[in-house]
């Protein structure tokens, strides 16, 4: 009847052991708080057996290894290249649907202008200078992106909303999320960020795979391009400062 | 599932706890008990605005129910006392 997980497993101990108790405390010993506890047994049995339904079928070690062979093969192409400039975060607008994540060939120290949608194409030209081609690659946060019901508005809080959604709730890798604008600079506090990261010549260019979710969800936020300034972790939380494109975000 | 366990955590401490406290209280009936569980647990629910979609539908399906119990319960201590008064 259940799928057999933790959840699916406690939820029907309890919900036997709930019934067992309330009834018997209830018809024939005449107990109400041993009655009451029965109950909340039966409610808590309730409460897991919904929640052993939306558990995802994949276990977690395989989704890990999907994601590391995906990272494995970007950091290959990455390295094989000699990339050394940062991604540039698109959103769906100037990316053909989906926020995607644009490896300039040549490095450039200010953000590339993007004014119309990209060609959906692995190379791709985004300006008119010879030098102007680059990489469009899915990310993370491309994917983690389509996980989000609606798209956040361009405030931070708007933003710290749908961040706490995706990675507390829906994708349960953080703990909470803190967003701060000054400028044309965004400022986000990761707490208790728990997916591994191979720090690597990759990791330079397109950021960790929390912070590649962050900025996805931002330039889509902004509709505006976005690039990780830096990364830093500290006290087993992860900041992630992001640069958008054009002027004051206020 | 760190938000799944948190919220589970929550009401795995708050029911019993609650169930104690009232004990201790002198509160013996059970017509304390089922209606404080009730509002606790649908109030934890909300409280847990990020959890996902999914998980979102099957628990206020949870709350819903609950809740209906809780109505029923009301029904029939409503029918009784109406019983004894005409």
């Amino acid at each position: 009847m259940f799928r057999s997980n933790s959840y699916a497993r406690t939820g029907t101990i309890l919900l036997v052991t709930g019934v067992l108790v309330s009834a018997i405390a209830y018809f024939v010993l005449s107990l109400t708080w041993l009655t009451a506890l029965g109950i909340s047994m039966l409610i808590l049995s309730f409460v897991l057996l919904s929640l052993s339904r939306t558990i995802p079928r994949l276990p977690p070690e395989v989704c890990s290894l999907l994601l590391q062979t995906g990272m494995d093969n970007m950091a290959t192409i990455i390295e094989e290249l000699g990339i050394k400039g940062k991604a540039v975060y698109l959103p769906s607008s100037l990316a053909g649907g989906r926020p995607q994540a644009l490896i300039p060939l040549h490095s450039n120290p200010t953000l590339p202008h993007i004014t119309r949608a990209l060609p959906e194409r692995f190379i791709v030209r985004y300006g008119g200078r010879p030098d102007d081609v680059g990489l469009l690659l899915s990310t993370v946060g491309s994917a983690a992106f389509r996980l989000l019901e609606t798209r956040p508005g361009p405030t931070s809080h708007s933003l710290e909303a749908a961040l706490t959604t995706l990675l507390a709730g829906t994708l349960g890798v953080a703990g909470k999320i803190r967003v701060a604008s000054r400028e044309n600079h965004l400022t986000v506090e990761v707490h208790d960020p728990w997916l591994e990261d191979h720090v690597g010549w990759h990791h330079e260019c397109l950021g960790g795979p929390i912070a590649s979710i962050v900025a996805s969800v931002a330039a889509e936020a902004w509709d505006k391009p976005i690039v990780i300034k830096q990364e830093t972790k500290a006290n087993g939380n992860c900041t992630i400062e992001l640069e958008v494109a054009g002027e004051n975000l206020q | 599932m760190k938000i799944y366990n948190s919220y589970i955590l929550s009401l795995t401490v708050v029911l019993p706890l609650t169930a104690v406290i009232l004990t201790a209280v002198g509160l013996r009936a059970l017509n304390y008990f089922f209606p404080i569980f009730v509002l606790e647990a649908i109030s934890i629910t909300e409280l847990f605005v990020y959890l996902n979609n999914k998980a979102r539908q099957r628990l206020t399906f949870v709350s819903a129910l609950l809740f209906g119990a809780f109505l029923v319960y009301l029904t029939v201590k409503v029918a009784a006392i109406l019983s004894k008064v005409l």
